[in-house]
């Protein structure tokens, strides 16, 4: 797809993101850009006047919730989007004084990876699977300049991939990418990023898809490299503490455009555009719980039919139906070091004093869970181990220990938050719950019932005492029946007449906030956050003591996902019904959770109460996970000194002896290698560390 | 790899073990007695217990089945029931004209495929494009042998360019006699294969092009051209090397209709006489041949596969 679609006529003075004054010219700028794809529903406008600067040096995050064209927008302006629905990409990108969109590709191909270069989600579906990975790296050296030798390249990358940290630069050099983890793919990915030493570098989600250790690495990483080659930084995210800890100033996107942009910290304390307020509020904290957080009712607006005026007065808090919003676009006014466009900008910050005065209430710590004479869920040292098969008989001849002896217990009325990065066995604990996956060995009880001894029918009793949220609403619900027999399938299988499950469904879909009208709509209509309450409603239509939600907010915007971490609060509280509630997200499972257990390797290696586990962290794994975590917070981001966790997961087929964490654990010993230690109670919870009293004075860079 | 190729082995020689029994027991289950039809409806009894006890006929079937498999083995496959000929030298007489019309219906099916299916992939609503798409469906639809029949009276009876019969011509002593003796049932074999190949190179480089990899090649500014040869095609060619490598299978085995057509003394014409006549020492050989040349062909396969794709050599 050629870029050449000329410019119209552009908004120079629709002031972007406004530099420092005296930071120079800016390395990149988009103007007015947008961007349309042809669809059989219409005509989608996917971004709609998306402009900004960055400047040499700086880090500008760019954030916003899914389909606010933050993708599309640098896609488009770099000639990469070549799906042929296409449909018209007009406004100006300038490099320089080149404005790219009017260069044939092959010109603009000569300026890509060398002055604009691009890292991207998911590395490791973006390098090429069957070419080695220093080849691909030398080929961003040698298709700019054809004179390099191969000699000489391939010095260059090996030390580009030691220069971007990966271990035994000369080996991994002629290695495949399937070789690699995420995180060292995502590494390879920067080093041919700045191999040519560009003038920016665009890196959209480029920690989405990594476990947080890894994310610190990668984001640390991106620090380097804007150092090394003194680049602008297009830092793309949904992650708000991503751009606070990284960025220098921010664009907030909304329906194809930003709508605020401007200095990190004033973003952050004094929001000028109630969309940023209201995302700010409505973001689990790691740092401290609120009792509730601040859902922004709705959802974002749809591309194809974008509202005449502001984008988000359907959803504002602050527009009170005031004609000018729904009648006229706000165009970006700046003011200071940024812009709003927003008709009251001065109104926005009350969003955000109105929380601060309103103050999170205590959350109740506890009584002993242990005294609870009966948990609803009651696992005892539960083993699930798979065999790895190879060799010329698909011989068994190793096992993964994905779960390996783990107890646990969930009493009525509260939420067990299991944490835990991937791979560490969270979602198969909870399939063994329901005997998804077949027990290894250990004890699972629901409601004192033997999970692993029940017969057919007793086992689909407890299934229906048990119910389970997927992370994917779309994979679980039945694509082909409505959404109201979706929710209405668990009460046919129980013999309920038809007039009898209308009844219950409609009683259903209004305790999850669905309208009981569109019972007749599929699936695909609607949206993850409604799909995801669909799938809580008929997770309740049995009406369940024990519900295990395995990542249920992990696909769902920050704005959607409060709304459900809300709906499930409210739920909780008006059925007393037990949770397990699975995630990789520290901040939620400190919103939602009573207890939390902390899960490494097939092992809890940390638990207790939130309280205990979150501000007096005893594992070192728990301490360094909290430290990778990054905050909404740009405030003294400074002096928060962190040392991200070294290097990755190991394999859980052959774990380390002794204690699984020590190949991580900065303070090990050979004590470490030799004993296993045991989870015993330390400071009112439970951990694993054979030095759990020594670690508390530890500054969270633990030294070696 | 070594574990994955042993296990393919072991599986290419279990696989034509069972082959073997299966083509020994077809023979079985055809109707009529080969003594029968070798001496004629009115053979005395004592004629056909003789007939019977040259050809081995008389043993148990499971007998017959371990001498049998046990000679094939040291490259013996008995003798003709007609020309009590060797069955392999039958065979051998064959097999070069065989080899060399599959070779030259395999190049030209890829000089047609590669072209069309990458200019199918990249540029499906073009002019070009769509009339490419065209000649697949077409390719797909025509039979064989009615292309073959067509060919014979446009080329070689209205205009007498080439002969209409076609005789083995060795390449290495005529090659030119060769090319012109061969390219008509080539042709018409290779116009439905490359209908095929061409729909799974499009399919398949039409999928690549839409993957990440490739967005990260066009952003590390490589110029379209190498994006294709580079990235691409290497990455497509996966699944179409495997329809290659069954379509040589199959041209190996023998065009039977083809060299019908053609009257090209080939290995499926032998078999087909072989049937007709109740030979079941040549058939029976002949099968075993295809059986064996396609499932080693397999095998190259997919030792090719692991060469083109690190994560299954690596692993
Ligand atoms: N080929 C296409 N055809 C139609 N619509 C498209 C196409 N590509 C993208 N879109 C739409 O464009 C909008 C913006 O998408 P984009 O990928 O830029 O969002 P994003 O902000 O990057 O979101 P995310 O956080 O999910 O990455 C979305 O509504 C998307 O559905
Ligand atoms: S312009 Fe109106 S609707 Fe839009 S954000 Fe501002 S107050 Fe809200
Ligand atoms: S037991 Fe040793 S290795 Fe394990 S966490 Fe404690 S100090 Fe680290
Ligand atoms: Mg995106």
């Amino acid at each position: 797809m050629s870029g050449a679609v000329n410019g119209v006529t552009a908004h120079r003075d629709a002031t972007s993101v406004a530099p420092d004054p005296g930071a120079g010219p800016p390395v990149l700028s988009l103007r007015d850009l947008v961007v349309e794809f042809a669809t059989p529903a219409g005509v989608v406008r996917a971004v709609n006047g998306m402009t900004y600067d960055v400047f040499g040096g700086e880090t500008l995050g760019v954030v916003g919730e899914t389909g606010s064209g933050k993708s599309v927008s640098v896609l488009a302006a770099l000639g990469l989007i070549s799906t042929p629905n296409l449909r018209r990409v007009t406004g100006e990108v300038l490099l320089g004084d080149v404005d790219l969109l009017t260069l044939p590709t092959a010109e603009l191909r000569r300026r890509l990876g060398r002055d604009v270069a691009m890292v991207f989600q998911d590395a490791i579906s973006a390098l090429n699977p069957v070419r080695r990975v220093g080849d691909q790296i030398a080929e961003a050296l040698r298709v700019h300049d054809r004179t390099l030798s191969s000699t000489a390249a391939r010095a260059r990358v090996v030390e580009l991939l030691g220069l971007v940290g990966v271990p035994h630069p000369v080996t991994r050099h002629d290695q495949y990418p399937h070789q690699f983890s995420g995180g060292m793919c995502q590494r390879v990915m920067i080093a041919m990023a700045i191999a040519n030493r560009p003038k920016v570098l665009i890196a959209d989600e480029p920690t989405t898809a990594l476990d947080v250790s890894v994310q610190a690495q990668i984001l640390n990483l991106l620090r380097v490299a804007r150092q090394e080659t003194g680049a602008g930084i297009v830092l793309i995210t949904h992650d708000l503490g991503v751009v606070a800890e990284t960025a220098d100033r921010v664009g907030v996107t909304y329906g194809g455009r930003i709508v605020e942009s401007g200095d990190v910290t004033r973003i952050f304390t004094r929001p000028r555009h109630p969309y940023t307020a209201a995302l700010l509020g409505a973001l689990p904290r790691l740092d401290s719980a609120s009792d509730r957080l601040l859902p922004i009712p709705g959802q974002p607006p749809d591309p194809s039919e974008l509202p005449t005026g502001c984008a988000f007065a359907p959803r504002c808090p602050i527009s009170r139906g005031r004609a000018v919003c729904t009648e006229a676009r706000p165009e970006p006014v700046p003011d200071g070091s940024g812009a709003s466009a927003c008709h009251f900008p001065d109104e926005a910050a009350s969003l955000l004093t109105a929380q601060a005065d309103d103050p999170p209430v205590d959350q109740d710590d506890p009584g002993e869970p242990d005294n609870d004479p009966a948990p609803v869920l009651d696992v005892h040292d539960a083993v699930a181990r798979f065999p790895v098969r190879s060799g010329v008989f698909a011989r068994a001849c190793a096992w993964v220990h994905a779960v390996d002896g783990v107890s646990l217990r969930v009493p009525a009325g509260r939420t067990l938050g299991l944490v835990g990065e991937s791979g560490c066995g969270k979602t198969t604990l909870a399939r063994l719950v329901l005997r998804l996956v077949e027990p290894t060995g250990g004890r699972i009880l629901v409601d004192g019932d033997d999970v692993g001894k029940a017969g057919r029918s007793q086992l689909r009793r407890i299934r229906r005492r048990a119910q389970m949220v997927f992370q994917d609403p779309y994979a679980s619900l039945n694509p082909r029946l409505s959404v109201g027999d979706n929710v209405a399938e668990p009460l046919r299988l129980q013999g309920l007449s038809r007039g009898q499950r209308r009844g219950q469904v409609a009683d259903l879909f209004s305790r999850v906030g669905l309208r009981v009208e569109h019972a007749d709509r599929l699936p695909s209509e609607f949206s993850g956050g409604q799909r995801q309450r669909v799938a809580i409603a008929r997770a309740l239509a049995c009406a369940p003591g024990l519900l295990i939600l395995d990542e249920p907010v992990s696909a769902l915007d920050v704005s959607v996902q409060a709304q459900v971490l809300n709906l499930l609060a409210d739920l909780q509280r008006e059925t007393a019904m037990a949770y397990l509630f699975v995630s990789h997200d520290l901040a939620v499972i400190r919103q939602v959770a009573d207890e939390v257990a902390v899960m490494y390797l097939g092992r809890i290696v940390e638990s207790g109460s939130v309280r205990r586990v979150y501000d007096d962290p005893r594992h070192p794994y728990t301490r360094a996970l909290l430290a990778s975590v990054p905050v909404p917070d740009p405030v003294g981001r400074a002096d928060r000194q962190r040392v991200p966790l070294g290097g990755d997961v190991p394999s859980p087929v052959n774990p380390p002896s002794g204690c699984r964490f020590r190949t991580r654990c900065p303070i090990a010993t050979d004590r470490c290698a030799a004993e296993e230690p045991p989870l015993r109670p330390v400071a009112g919870g439970y951990t694993a560390c054979h030095f759990a009293e020594e670690t508390v004075g530890l500054a969270p860079e633990v030294p070696a | 790899m070594y574990g994955h190729l042993v296990r393919r082995l072991l599986q290419f020689v279990v696989v034509l073990l069972l082959g073997s029994v299966a083509v020994w027991g077809f023979t079985f289950a055809l109707p009529g007695d080969p003594a029968t039809v070798l001496l004629g409806a009115d053979a005395s009894a004592a004629e056909l217990a003789a007939v019977r006890a040259r050809l081995g006929l008389d043993e148990s079937i499971v007998g017959q089945y371990l001498s049998w498999i046990g000679h094939a083995v040291t490259g013996d496959l008995g003798a003709s029931y007609y020309s009590g000929q060797p069955v392999v030298s039958d065979l051998f007489d064959r097999i070069p004209a065989t080899v060399q019309l599959a070779g030259f219906a395999m190049v030209l099916t890829l000089l047609i495929a590669v072209p069309v299916g990458i200019t199918v992939a990249l540029r499906p609503y073009s002019v070009v494009g769509r009339v490419l798409q065209g000649y697949l469906t077409a390719g797909l639809a025509v039979p064989t042998f009615w292309l073959g029949l067509l060919l014979i009276i446009v080329l070689a009876v209205r205009l007498r360019w080439l002969p209409a019969s076609s005789d083995y011509v060795p390449l290495w002593e005529n090659p030119a006699g060769a090319l012109s003796a061969t390219i008509l049932p080539a042709a018409a074999i290779a116009v439905h294969t490359s209908s095929v190949t061409a729909r799974f190179l499009a399919t398949s480089l039409g999928e690549v092009m839409g993957k990440d990899y490739i967005r990260t090649a066009r952003a590390k500014g490589v110029p379209e051209r190498d994006v294709i040869r580079r990235h691409a095609l290497r990455n497509a060619s996966l699944p179409t090397v495997t329809v290659v490598g069954l379509q040589l299978g199959g041209f190996l085995g023998g065009t039977v209709v083809i060299e019908a057509v053609f009257n090209y003394p080939g290995l499926g014409r032998l078999l087909y006489t072989a049937i007709g006549e109740r030979d079941y020492a040549l058939v029976q050989g002949g099968v075993l041949f295809v059986v064996a040349t396609f499932l080693l062909l397999n095998l190259l396969v997919d030792v090719f596969y692991a060469v083109l794709d690190p994560r299954i050599r690596l692993t």
